[in-house]
């Protein structure tokens, strides 16, 4: 009786140390983890607003002596070259991700439909054929699809990226919706129907609403894949006024190798707006995931 | 679920005498519409390279994509590549890059889940930043790290200088020794988010109940990890891992961008050698016998990811 009461409190306490042991051990790699996330990100922040001669020093100033949007200026400025060509990748970046974003979603979501609740002959091979899709890089198909474009006249037009994107993006989007889909129950289906709503009534009043968190997923995940595409754009297009930023972007400090202001400056400007779409979406994106990859 | 019950009709088909393939397919005509527009754009721009490039690897491909004008030559392609030192270097880089990176991004990617899961002040600004990384430009991440990798002027270099361990900066990719390592670092710094979003996923289907009850039983965090949270989370952890090896297997901005595949190949892994033979130096046919020996390899890997994917479905349905 008394041993019992004397060991209790003493396993307490070696247990909530032991807690505590943990706790701290998550907090120091919460930390490390943040600087390793964090520091380069920075580092490019405090890089953009150098001149080039404050960046080119050692050791280097970890804050700039005179801070100056120098590089932005240039960048964001219609009147000379470099922020026209700047500002023509933008662009061409945003058609296309934009595009590709409503086809993609216009073909996954009754194709993701589809596979959750009708049963067809070859529906699994088909969705599977689907998802092998997410295997295989890019490379496998360049020097096929480099032909097929050129055979369909689709060289250097947008319209060979949009196709190519469109599939990429595909897989992933359809095994997300069809996630949300299995979810949600017939019977709300059933019951449409009964009350005399088409399939398809059914499908774009009942359904539809309530997969509208897969959908916005599907259509961040679209987007950020289109925009921060490389590979394909930098062998479909060649002509300097279609480059998408990332093509547009290399072109381009190729040429002028020792501007990192610039590049930083660049770099950051093509990020901010993925970021910033993700972080507002990003709810929608992890409850996707949740829903859809994780218990399904 | 579905997937189980599809088998099981079928099946229960197959028992009462087959009512014939093609009815089933007409009766079921309208569902295909649903799917025809995605199979479509898969066809031309899937089914039909794979197709184009399994044909030119068996060819002699003249440079500048004179394509009429390929000779057949049987297998030698492949006796090329499979007789070059390249390829063996190649091939061990990549095999470190995969698995390099996956398994430190998956380790990292879990264990900032777990430090994450439970509730404090910024949790949720923490694990904003923290997925940034996996959402920006991997051209935008090259370019940063390459500038803090530079040699002269990049911070590593200065900061290890000044803490004296350093004479001078290290080289990091412009030596033969450090450019994988350095490289998997910048692809661990893009992709542990993408594991730890997962993984996070994962953890909230752990039933809290359980661990409770575990708790008043006496064990300890790790033992409550080990028994009751990691097996739980067993199949999101095989996915990730996968989709991971394959996205890595696969990458080609990183090392491109980055050093090219240089010093002599030392960051080359397979897809930049393929990129280089086929656009660099226009020996299509090699860099087709190439892509399809990597395709074999994918279907391996394919293999298990299909069936840990179908895995996941058939244990929901016995649930």
């Amino acid at each position: 009786m008394s041993t019992t009461a004397e060991t209790a409190p003493l396993a307490l306490g070696r247990r909530r140390m032991r807690v505590d042991g943990w706790r701290w051990t998550g907090r120091i790699f919460l930390a490390f983890m943040l600087l390793y996330t964090a520091v380069p990100m920075i580092w490019m922040l405090i890089t953009s607003i150098k001149s080039g001669f404050a960046a080119m020093q050692f050791p280097p100033q970890w804050w700039p002596d005179e801070p100056t949007l120098a590089s932005y200026e240039k960048l964001l400025d219609p009147q000379n070259s470099v922020g026209q060509d700047f500002l023509r990748f933008f662009w061409n970046s945003l058609f296309v991700s934009t595009v590709t974003t409503i086809l993609s979603v216009i073909v996954a979501v009754p194709a993701a439909y589809a596979f959750s609740r009708f049963s067809f002959p070859g529906r699994n091979f088909l969705f599977f054929a689907v998802l092998l899709r997410n295997m295989f890089p890019a490379v496998i198909f360049l020097v096929p699809l480099f032909i097929l474009m050129r055979l369909l006249g689709l060289m250097n037009t947008h319209g060979s990226l949009i196709l190519t994107y469109l599939t990429f993006g595909l897989p992933l989007a359809i095994w997300l919706l069809k996630g949300f889909y299995d979810n949600i129950p017939v019977q709300l289906e059933q019951a449409a129907r009964i009350d005399g709503a088409t399939r398809f009534q059914a499908f774009i009043l009942i359904v539809m609403p309530l997969s509208t968190p897969g959908i916005i997923a599907t259509a961040i995940y679209s987007f950020i894949g289109a925009w921060n595409e490389y590979i394909y754009a930098y062998t479909f297009l060649t002509k300097n006024d279609q480059l998408t930023l990332p093509v547009g972007i290399q072109r381009f400090f190729s040429e002028n190798t020792t501007d990192f202001p610039g590049l930083m400056a660049a770099s950051f400007m093509m990020s901010v707006p993925v970021v910033v779409l993700f972080l507002v979406l990003q709810r929608y994106f992890v409850r996707a995931l949740t829903e859809g990859a994780v218990k399904h | 679920m579905t997937i189980v019950t599809g088998k099981a009709e079928a099946r229960r088909r197959l028992q009462s005498g087959r009512p014939g393939v093609l009815r089933q397919i007409w009766e079921h005509r309208a569902d295909y519409a649903y799917v025809l527009p995605a199979i479509a754009v898969m066809l031309i721009v899937i089914a039909y390279p794979i197709y184009y490039t399994i044909e030119l690897s068996f060819f002699k491909t003249p440079p500048g994509l004179q394509l009429r004008d390929k000779t057949f030559i049987g297998l030698d392609n492949y006796t090329t590549i499979l007789t070059s030192e390249v390829f063996w270097r190649v091939t061990w880089n990549t095999l470190i890059w995969t698995l390099g990176s996956t398994l430190i991004a998956f380790v990292l990617g879990f264990a900032t889940a777990l430090a994450l899961h439970r509730e404090f002040v910024g949790r949720g600004v923490l694990r904003a930043i923290l997925i940034i990384p996996w959402v920006i430009s991997a051209v935008a991440a090259s370019y940063i790290w390459k500038w803090i990798y530079h040699s002269d002027f990049g911070i590593i270099g200065a900061v290890l200088v000044g803490l004296g361990l350093a004479d001078r900066p290290p080289n990091f990719i412009d030596s033969v020794n450090t450019v994988l390592p350095s490289l998997i670092v910048v692809n661990i710094w893009r992709e542990f988010p993408f594991a730890m979003i997962m993984m996070m996923a994962g953890l909230q289907t752990v039933p809290e109940q359980l661990l409770r009850a575990a708790q008043v039983d006496g064990a300890s965090a790790w033992q409550r990890f080990w028994h009751v949270t990691f097996p739980h989370l067993r199949n999101v952890s095989t996915v990730t891992i996968l989709l991971l090896a394959v996205a890595n297997f696969n990458s080609f901005i990183i090392p491109w961008i980055m050093t090219g595949g240089g010093p002599s190949n030392a960051s080359h892994i397979w897809i930049t050698h393929i990129y280089e033979l086929a656009f660099g130096r226009q020996r299509w046919g090699v860099a087709s016998a190439y892509s399809v020996l990597l395709f074999l390899t994918l279907m391996t890997l394919g293999y298990f990811y299909v069936r840990a994917l179908s895995g996941n479905e058939r244990q929901e349905g016995s649930a």
